[in-house]
């Protein structure tokens, strides 16, 4: 399993435990394919109940989450063993893809357009089900739509990329151009 | 059937879960950003909803999920508001025709309770996927009716107009037609409960000016109660902004509306000053 450490190891303004977090993205490292000897760090601001993740690094891997991501929507500051899951596995797919050489062209992370940030999230999320991961498919599904639009094309690109194991960056931008015509009135 | 049912008595199943509104006004976590160079303002509450900011459509979701509660809860206080109350003249009873009125309401709220579960279908959302706070229903105990119907359908039922409009602008940029229906055909009636409450207001107190005060000190409470630390404002950038046109067609004054802006200010201020202590 990955080494993975957490920052802060204390939390004061959440009930969050850090080996607990710690326990689970390792396991979803396991899960995503990631190398046994992989270090990964997690940094947390829990100072926020915003819930922005950014993957800072991926050498070494550096993931840095919002309080509010890990925090069970049900009952506030506790800490949510589902949204840890869902957020490290979407964060750690695109680790893999980067890894991979399929996503040398894209932009370094921080620049990526927000919609291919969606679309790409939506590859990862569709993977992180396959890998047994409760995810929510049909919110994935809207946070879509309401960047690439209500429409069929807009639908069918989500599909193609929830069913994908390996797409390339050259593919998913394709598919993000073509919604993005199907979105432009003529 | 047992009159003035307390809030920790309304049915839920498993699915829901109950927040404690204490814990979330003391929530220090929300005042701990500086945005825009104003120290002690909840970064949650002044980002304004836009499809173009990257947790938009969560951000929604829960919206949407508190606005179903709400719907919930406005069900039962207005069933509870036909049943607490005998007819008559007295303080602790009201006219027939307003539990005719609330009896339509409870039509109205049943409607927005299916609108809601199929538009959280829509949206991604499971019921009871966030927590759910019982404040619509607390105002909805006070023992006399004025006051009862004040809180939540001049108060309350008037921040769901605020947050119908924010939400029906925000499926029309977002090209969402399933999302700015269902705001537009609910803001619709929400208009008519407001008018409810302020018909009823000006009706049963029209001899009584202590009791219309009372009334509205209680109104102006739960205004600046649920102002959402400041999140309700007139400034474009309020991420839920007062609809102030449809106010007017729900009987609000300017007046009363300019009051409303200033508690939510108030309400801010507050907020940031109690947490930063």
């Amino acid at each position: 399993m990955a080494k993975v450490t957490v920052d802060p190891t204390e939390f004061h303004y959440v009930k969050f435990d850090a080996d607990t977090i710690a326990q689970l993205v390792g396991e979803v490292a396991d899960l995503v394919g990631l190398p046994a000897d992989a270090l990964i760090n997690i940094n947390i601001d829990e100072s926020t109940p915003l819930g922005r993740t950014v993957l800072t690094s991926t050498d070494p891997i550096t993931l840095s989450i919002e309080g509010g991501a890990f925090e069970n929507a049900k009952a506030p500051r506790e800490l949510s063993e589902r949204s840890v899951r869902d957020v490290a596995s979407r964060l750690l797919f695109r680790v893999s893809d980067r890894l991979s050489g399929r996503f040398d062209d894209a932009p370094p992370e921080g620049e990526v357009p927000l919609p291919h940030n969606v679309a790409w999230d939506v590859h990862s999320v569709g993977r992180s089900a396959r890998a047994g991961i409760n995810v929510s498919k049909p919110r994935r599904l809207y946070h879509f739509r309401n960047r690439h639009g209500f429409n069929d094309v807009a639908d069918a690109a989500f599909e193609t990329l929830w069913n994908a194991d390996q797409l390339s960056w050259a593919e998913l931008d394709a598919l993000v151009t073509e919604v993005a015509a199907a979105k432009t009135p003529a | 059937m047992k009159k003035l049912l307390q809030p920790d008595e309304l049915a839920r199943d498993a699915r829901f879960s109950r927040v404690d509104m204490a814990e979330r006004f003391n929530d220090k976590r929300t005042v701990n950003r500086d945005v825009d160079g104003e120290p002690g303002i909840s970064s949650r509450n002044q980002r304004r909803l836009s499809p173009d900011t990257p947790g938009a459509s969560d951000a929604a979701r829960s919206l949407m999920h508190g606005i179903f509660v709400g719907e919930i809860q406005a069900l039962e206080g207005a069933g509870r508001t036909c049943w607490d109350f005998e007819v008559g003249a007295g303080e602790d009873k009201v006219p027939f025709e307003l539990k005719l009125d609330m009896a339509r309401q409870c039509w109205d709220e049943s409607r927005h309770c299916e609108i809601s579960i199929k538009l959280s279908e829509w949206m991604g959302t499971e019921l009871g996927e966030f927590g759910e706070s019982a404040f619509l229903f607390q105002a909805a105990c006070n023992a006399d009716p004025v006051l009862r119907l004040t809180g939540v359908n001049r108060a309350l039922e008037g921040l769901a107009i605020d947050v119908f409009n924010t939400m029906r602008e925000f499926g029309k940029v977002a090209g969402d037609p399933v999302l700015e229906f269902c705001e537009d055909w609910m803001l619709a009636d929400e208009v008519t409960h407001v008018k409810m409450g302020s018909d009823w207001l000006r009706r049963l107190t029209e001899d009584n000016p202590e009791r219309r005060e009372r009334a509205l000190e209680f109104q102006r409470v739960v205004d600046k109660l649920f102002s959402l630390g400041g999140a309700r404002g007139e400034n474009d950038d309020s991420p839920i902004k007062l609809a102030r046109r449809f106010r007017e067609l729900a009987g609000f004054t300017n007046e009363e509306v300019d009051e409303i802006a200033g508690l939510a200010k108030e309400a801010a201020e507050e907020l940031a000053a109690r947490q930063a202590s």
